[in-house]
Formats: C-alpha cells, structure tokens, sequence
C-alpha cells in the first residue's frame, strides 16, 4: 500500500458540515471492517467541544494533534477556506492531506502546495475523491465495495471514471493495490509522476492504469518515467477547444493539452493507450 | 472568464504600467468629442472576445475628423458573427520595437511561469514552432511576492531595461487579480516610453466571487442556466443528450459515443449526490435542445442514489426516448422504477451508448 495503511491515524478538516460528518462515518465503517484506525478527531473552527460521527470536535488542527497523534488528515472545508487549511495541516506537522474540496481558486493551490512541500507534507489533490487500499485504508469518498484487494494501482483525475475502472476491474477478477485520485484542477500537489514513484516501490503493485484527461501533460511526464508497466485512458478526445469540460483542468487552452495529440504522443513512446474503458481490463491481464 | 481589451488595460493601468490613452465608447454614445480629444491620428479596436479581430476588420484606422463615423460603423457591425457593443478608441502610438510578455500557470511545476521574447506582435505558438529559442522562460515560486531582479535580467536578455518593472508589475497584476493568464502583446517601445498596446487577462472562475465579478459572460445562456442548477454543461453540436455524474465518467461517454459513430449533443455532469428534482432539471433541459433526439443517462452512484435519479427521469417526462445505465446505491429500487415506466435500461455504460447511437 501506499502513502497510508491500516495504522493511520487520520483527522477530518471540516468536520461538522453535511460531507464531513457523512464521510467520517463511511471511512470508519470500512477502517471497522477492516480492523484499522480511521478517523480519530475532526476539526472545524468555532465548534471545538461537540461530535460529529462519534469523533470528538476541535477548533484548529495542532489542537487535534496534541490530543490525538495523528498524521494524516481528509479535507472537506469549502474552497475559499481550502487552501488555508492545507497550510494549517502542514504547520501542525500532518505528514498527509487528502483535499477532497473543489472550486479552490488556483493561486491558493500553487501557494498551499508550495508551503506544504516546504513542510514535507504531501497533498493529495484538491478536488479528488481521495485514497482507498483495498483491506486496508479509505481516505475520501471512494465507494469500497466495489474495491478489491490485489496486484494493479490506479491514479485518476476523475472520481467517476475511477470508479467505472475499479468496477470493471474488480468483475474481472482484478484487485487493486491502491487507488488514488489526484485530483482535476490544473495545480495537484500529487502529479502522475509522483504516485507512479511510490507505486514503484510497492511490492504489491504490479501494474498501473492511469486515468488521464485532456488539459496539460502530466500523463505524459508521468507515463515516461514509470518503471512499472501501465496502460492509459485519456477521455476528453471529443472537447472543444476553449471550454471547460468540468473539471478547472479539463481545458485546451493555448493548444496545449488537446486529448487527441496526448494519446498520439502516448502511442509514439510504446505506452498503450485504451481507446473505451472496456478495453483497460483485457490490456491489464496481459501484465500481470 | 477572459476580461476585453479595455477591461484587462483598465487593471493594467491602475498597477502602473502605462496604457495608450483611450476611451471607451459604447452603442448610442455620442462619441465625436470626446474621441477626438484623444489625439489627431487614433485606433478604434471592437470590444470583444474574438481572436484574430485586426484581420477580421476589427480594427480600424481613423482621425479626429473621422473617429465618430468609423466607431458608429464598428458598433453597427458584426465581427466573425459576434455583435459590437463596445469600441476603445486609442491613441495612435509610433513603435520602435513589440515584445511579448505573458504570465501563466505551469502545471508541471504548479507556479507561475513568466514568458518573454523580443520576437512580440504575433501569436506565441507561432514563435514556439518557428523560433523556440528566441523565448525565454522563467517559473516563479508561488510563495515570492516579486519577481526576483536576477530573473528579471535572465528574461530580458538584453532587451531594453525598462521594460522591466512592468515584468513585476504584469506579476503583481497576475497574484492579485487570481488570474489564469496575464498578457501583454505587444508590449512596445516607443520615443516616448514603454506600452502595453494589447492586454489579455483571464480570471480563474473559482476565484470570480472574491473578485468581485458576479456573472461569468464566457457561458451561453442555456449554460448560464446550467450552472444555475450546478451542473457542468458545453454544448457540442450532435444529436445525442448526455448525462452523466462526475466530469471524466461524462467526458468518457461523450467520447464513447463519437467513438461508436454517434454525435454527442453536450457535456452535461449533474455533479455528485443529484437528487430527483436536479436530475429532472437536467433531463428537461437536454430536451428542450433542439436536434436532441435521444437523450442517454450513465450514472455511477456512490453518494448518488439511483431511485433519485429515476424518480427524476420520470417527473421530466421528455419528448425524446431516454436511456438508462444506472450502477450503485439503490440499483435495484431505480431500476424497478424505470422499468414500470417503459424506460429503456441497459447494464453496462457500452451498451447504453451502443443503444443511443442506433436510435440517433
């Protein structure tokens, strides 16, 4: 597994809102499953004392860290407040933020990411459903029963699409090793490349299906250097130019980061590139 | 959403970097005056948001004799079929030399990455592809207030040293105003000093709120509506209405369709956790789009549950056949539903496509 395991122990940022209080409860019923530590304490500002999913509340997060020893934290504050949050985990010491929040303005990204890195804490994200290893550990929102354990990891830009795959994969007979989103906007503090890293040292992993869009060229840097064999889906090879397929990052802008010209770009380097969904399975058994 | 001309020299100008003197001047102003005060020789450019513009006769020249005529026939005119509202009327300046200057963001490193050629006036991919090295570049840490002096040398490379303090005050402009893109082009020397004759800024759409922007213009009206009702919506020009939750699972259907010779007729992600009556929204309106003759839904649910979703469907009631792929919480109470109404459901998100497309 990777980046979090089944001791973990992990705090909620924005704990008491609809998401958070709904999400605590999931992530500790599949870390009860599965016999790991899950969520602790949660966090939000202002209402320190109360509960929320039976965790205990606190009003900043070294709050929580003194009380609780914990390492990780899962982020659903909203996406003005966001990037401030990031910067507040790194600062108590949070080895790991997961941010699931979207509609984070970009420069509050680039600067809590940067402080972040600055403060060796590694952001996953934002606007991702989060980290899920199979047996061990959900971060986020990722549905887990349709996740099983077993030798191939995932790294996704998108949710949905992600869950699609694991679905597919998993009636297949295919379990995952970890699956990761990274997220949709155009500045992530986990890029491709730097899941594709960790995955490499995992020995559990044995082959990697990254889930890539159109917008920019992280799939690119990141299909380059991997070391383990992977098989991409790019989706977006319909878009326009100039609009904004949902995700912030999902644009061509500048003429950069057209769908058509990375799958042909992918192809020229050997890295095979699955033209439907259907297809990821079929080319994943040929790997492992 | 991308500011007009006049707007982003507007921003430009209050962070001191000089701008042509101008004046906006919209339909039914009485222009000739205060236009020719501006100056003898004048540019009256079309305020709107359309590339290659000069050449489509967008920009024209005039006098302080003429300016009134020349703005009257612009504001009356179409520019490749987009209406003229507004005209800037500016000052003629006589440029020694054009640079491009421009601020962005580089998703590799994810900061902000300045651009700088003396080889200005012209697109950037057109120096890109024709002469890289004439570019210089230079990521900026997201953390730094101003643009380092070393770095502003190294852009430079011998260009005149005045342009730059309007290298770090394009920047000030790029952090303060959240913006995507921050560009001037050209950015020109003259005997009188440094202008920035074109400006192009792009605000992030995350950020428009706090910037004081309350409507995004960059959205069509059937979009504006879509975001009323939260959804992610483009219009495309196909037959097939597409629905699906989450943007790389709709994007993925969208192309799916083309790939199994269909045309799709929008990108529509109703978003996570859509209950009956922003499903209902979503199909109503995918119906309403004329040339839309079969609609298909693919929605994978996690928070989503699927009797919403086809409670939803059914209270939309639409004209046009719709198809259903639904997976996840509530499956089986979804697909009852549906199928007591007569809706088409289908097991896998290729099936349903493959459905749609023969029905189109």
């Amino acid at each position: 597994m990777i980046y979090a395991d089944k001791n973990t122990r992990v705090i909620v940022q924005g704990a008491t809102g609809n998401q958070g209080s709904f999400h605590i409860g999931r992530m500790n019923q599949y870390a009860q499953s599965v016999g790991g530590c899950g969520v602790v304490a949660g966090v939000t500002p202002g209402k320190g004392g109360q509960e929320s999913a039976g965790v205990p509340v606190y009003n900043s997060v070294q709050e929580a860290v003194d009380a609780h020893d914990v390492s990780a934290s899962v982020m659903f504050v909203p996406g003005v407040a966001a990037g401030d949050s990031i910067m507040e985990a790194a600062d108590a010491g949070l080895e790991l933020v997961v941010a699931i929040t979207e509609h984070i303005p970009v420069h509050d990204v680039m600067k809590a990411c940067s402080y972040a890195a600055m403060r060796d804490c590694t952001v996953i994200g934002p606007n991702c459903p989060g980290l899920l290893c199979p047996g061990e550990i959900s971060m986020g929102i990722m549905p887990s029963h349709l996740y099983t354990r077993g030798p191939v990891g995932v790294i996704s830009r998108s949710g949905t699409l992600t869950y699609e795959v694991v679905h597919e994969l998993t009636r297949a007979g295919i379990g995952q090793s970890s699956v990761v989103g990274i997220g949709g906007d155009p500045v992530i503090g986990q890029t491709f490349a730097d899941v594709l890293e960790q995955f490499s040292e995992d020995s559990q992993t044995k082959a990697v299906v990254l889930l890539g869009e159109l917008g920019g060229n992280l799939e690119e840097e990141g299909a380059r250097m991997a070391d383990l064999p992977v098989v991409v889906f790019i989706a977006g090879t319909t878009a326009p130019p100039e609009k904004r397929m949902g995700h912030a990052g999902a644009i061509v802008s500048g003429g950069e980061g057209d769908a058509n010209s990375k799958i042909k770009r992918l192809k020229s380097l050997g890295i095979p590139v699955a033209s439907r969904l259907s297809e990821i399975p079929g080319l994943i058994k040929e790997m492992v | 959403m991308k500011l007009l001309e006049y707007e982003a020299k507007e921003i430009l100008k209050d962070a001191g970097v000089p701008v042509p003197k101008g004046i906006l001047i919209r339909a039914g102003d009485d222009a000739g005056a205060g236009a020719a005060q501006i100056g003898e020789l004048v540019v009256v450019k079309a305020q709107i948001d359309v590339g290659g513009r000069g050449k489509a006769g967008g920009i024209l020249m005039a006098d302080s004799a003429t300016v009134q005529e020349v703005a009257d026939r612009l504001l009356g005119s179409r520019i490749k079929d987009v209406p003229v509202h507004a005209v800037l009327v500016e000052e003629r300046i006589s440029i020694e030399h054009e640079y491009y200057l421009s601020i962005s963001i580089d998703r590799s490193s994810g900061s902000p990455l300045i651009l700088f050629t003396s080889s200005g006036g012209v697109e950037i991919e057109e120096v890109a592809r024709t002469n890289p090295d004439a570019i210089r570049r230079a990521v900026i840490h997201p953390l730094l207030t101003d643009v380092p002096g070393y770095t502003i040398r190294y852009l430079l490379d011998g260009a005149p040293r005045e342009l730059g303090p309007v290298i770090n005050k394009l920047y000030h402009v790029f952090r303060s105003r959240d913006a995507l893109l921050a560009e001037i082009n050209p950015l020109v020397t003259t005997p009188s000093g440094v202008y920035a004759a074109d400006g192009k800024i792009i605000i992030d759409d995350n950020a428009l709120a706090r910037q004081g922007i309350s409507e995004n213009r960059d959205l069509t009206d059937r979009e504006r509506k879509a975001e009323e009702f939260g959804f992610s919506f483009v219009e495309l020009d196909g037959s097939i209405g597409v629905i699906g939750n989450g943007a790389g699972l709709t994007m993925a259907t969208v192309d799916l369709i083309t790939v199994l010779g269909g045309k799709p007729a929008n990108f529509l992600d109703v978003g996570g956790g859509a209950d009956r009556v922003r499903v209902a929204h979503a199909v109503q309106l995918l119906g309403s789009m004329p040339g839309v003759s079969v609609i298909i839904v693919n929605l994978l649910g996690g928070i989503t549950r699927c009797d919403e979703v086809a409670a939803g469907i059914i209270d939309a009631g639409v004209s046009q056949q719709v198809i259903v792929r639904l997976a996840g919480t509530n499956e089986e109470q979804g697909r009852e539903m549906l199928n007591k109404h007569g809706y088409r459901m289908l097991d896998t998100m290729e099936e349903a496509v493959s459905a749609a497309v023969e029905v189109a």
